[in-house]
């Protein structure tokens, strides 16, 4: 399974990340040189340095949407080696295991909805939608074709059931101290699942200004990906069907970052960062349909294969704080978000770090996100009416707001640090649109997600 | 928020963020020795990876945005 593969973001933000860390703890070092191996007296004074340390940092996802949709179980294991000149290399592993079911794009109807999809090639080991439960064999009439069969009840939310995957990635990112103020990173990124494969790389510099109180850092990658749909690539805005579809799509991410970090006084590290790219390619998600329903009755007339435009220039602002307040420490943040599909995006974020004991500390986290919609949203087409270039149903291009509201907490381990962290995410949209026609009025047309997640992790240096 | 106050706020925020980043940060900072709350580890900008990774990894699978800060998860196969 795919959509919104997004390989450059992670490994840029990792460079920059990487980068800001890096010179950060360098300032750390400067005023307190102690390696991490000696235990810290008290794990929220800790100015210990990863300096010719290695660091080994596991930890496992455990997400879960209400309503029997997607759950995924995510393993991460990084390893990070540090000699004494302040250079790193740094290798993750990430194993992805996703189950459950997830929107078609159709809208709910007051009947009993079918749907058909083609079926897997014979022999070929794919575990995609055939181990599901209410799918059937069927023969697409007049013709020898095999189709799979599935059904939506009445006033449900369309979705696919049986949907099964899994994903490998490597993140390999080395980190060069040219000088005292000066280090760049060289980085890639290797993805792959049944459907979908992403290749990326990147490079980064950066530079200590103003006695070390400010850093700013500039990063670039490239990313090249490639979409596999079990069934071949549907035609856009063509009606859905049990027939193999077309061959594999690609599209290039090309990003940029420009950061700014910036010690404010004692008590507060700021960062700005400016974050631009350019996606060319195949974007549609090829799984996806829209409804085309009776403009008087709302009734489904049939079924098409969504369509995106080629072409996306995101760009974003991000603003984050981190202040020490007594012996608790604040993180800010805001991001102002914008792209050519016409999302505007806004999310502020903050969390507190409070210390409950010596060797253990708490931190209660909220977020808040609120986003327009894509020019080409529509929760469904009216039959009669002509047909738009780009049409889709995917509420994560719909206008919603989220919150999050979450809990960490880490607790001084042996030669490390165990930490676990429980978060609940609530989307809210619009789920009577004004002017639905006739019956589609009184479905629910919002088909955003509540979900639950808990990281479970242990992170620890050693010689 | 209606879209065109997020646009004006973008807007806002880049002209802010510019002013301030060319004429603010000389006149900023702190001396070596008045680092010491600075140098916690809980200071850092990003104290936990694989939390900041997955966490970008669920939002950019399930909202329309991304970038921002952090480290994100890699190639995504999440919704």
């Amino acid at each position: 399974m795919q959509l919104t593969p997004d390989a450059t973001k992670g490994a840029l933000r990792a460079a920059l990340g990487a980068m800001t860390a890096a010179l950060f703890l360098a300032t750390g070092a400067s005023a307190q040189d102690t390696p991490a191996s000696s235990k810290p007296a008290d794990i929220n004074d800790d100015t210990s340095t990863d300096t010719s340390l290695t660091r080994v940092d596991s930890a496992v996802l455990f997400y879960q949407e209400a309503g029997g949709r997607v759950q995924a179980t995510e393993p991460v294991v990084s390893v990070t080696m540090n000699d004494d000149s302040g250079n790193s290399i740094n290798v993750k592993l990430t194993a992805d295991t996703l189950t459950g079911a997830t929107p078609n794009g159709a809208a709910p109807w007051t009947g009993t909805q079918t749907f058909i999809t083609p079926v897997k090639t014979a022999g070929v080991q794919t575990t995609t939608t055939s181990a599901s439960g209410n799918k059937v064999l069927v023969t697409v009439p007049g013709t020898n074709i095999k189709a799979a069969q599935y059904t939506a009840d009445p006033n449900t939310l369309p979705v696919d059931h049986g949907f099964r995957d899994q994903r490998y990635a490597v993140d390999l990112n080395y980190s060069v101290a040219v000088d005292n103020v000066s280090r760049f990173t060289i980085g890639g990124n290797l993805s792959t699942e049944h459907d979908y494969s992403s290749l990326s790389g990147n490079f980064g510099v950066s530079r200590d200004l103003n006695d070390r109180n400010t850093t700013i850092s500039a990063a670039v990658s490239v990313e090249m990906d490639t979409s596999k749909p079990y069934f071949g690539t549907p035609e856009p805005m063509t009606a859905m069907s049990g027939a193999t579809k077309g061959g594999n799509r690609t599209k290039t991410v090309v990003d940029a970052v420009f950061g700014v970090s910036q010690v404010v006084n004692r008590y507060w590290l700021a960062q700005l960062d400016y974050n631009i790219d350019q996606v060319s390619g195949y974007q549609t998600d090829p799984y996806r349909i829209i409804s085309v329903v009776s403009g008087t009755t709302g009734a489904p007339v049939r079924y098409l294969y969504e369509s995106r435009p080629t072409s996306r220039l995101r760009q974003s602002l991000y603003f984050g704080n981190k202040i020490a307040l007594g012996p608790t420490v604040a993180d800010a943040s805001m991001r102002v978000y914008h792209d050519s599909w016409g999302i505007n995006s806004l999310t502020l974020d903050v969390a507190e770090r409070v210390p409950v004991t010596r060797w253990m500390y708490v931190e209660p986290h909220l977020r808040y996100y609120s986003q327009t919609k894509a020019n080409f949203f529509h929760d469904y087409l009216v039959s009669g009416q002509a047909l738009p270039a780009f049409a889709s149903s995917d509420s994560r291009l719909g206008k919603f707001t989220a919150t999050t509201v979450g809990l960490k907490v880490g607790v001084h381990m042996g030669p490390g640090e165990l930490y676990a962290r429980a978060e609940s995410y609530d989307q809210k949209g619009t789920s009577h649109p004004a002017g639905a026609p006739g019956a589609l009025a009184q479905e629910n047309l919002f088909s955003g997600v509540k979900a639950t997640s808990v990281v479970l992790g242990y992170s620890f240096g050693f010689w | 928020m209606p879209g065109d106050m997020i646009t004006r706020l973008f807007r806002l925020v880049v002209a802010a963020g510019v002013a301030a980043a060319l004429s603010g940060c000389a006149s900023m900072g702190v001396k070596p020795w008045d680092r010491d709350l600075l140098a916690r580890r809980s200071m850092a900008p990003v104290t936990h990876p694989n939390l900041t990774g997955f966490e970008q990894h669920i939002y950019f699978s399930k909202e329309g945005s991304s970038g921002g800060s952090g480290s994100a998860g890699g190639g995504c196969g999440c919704n």
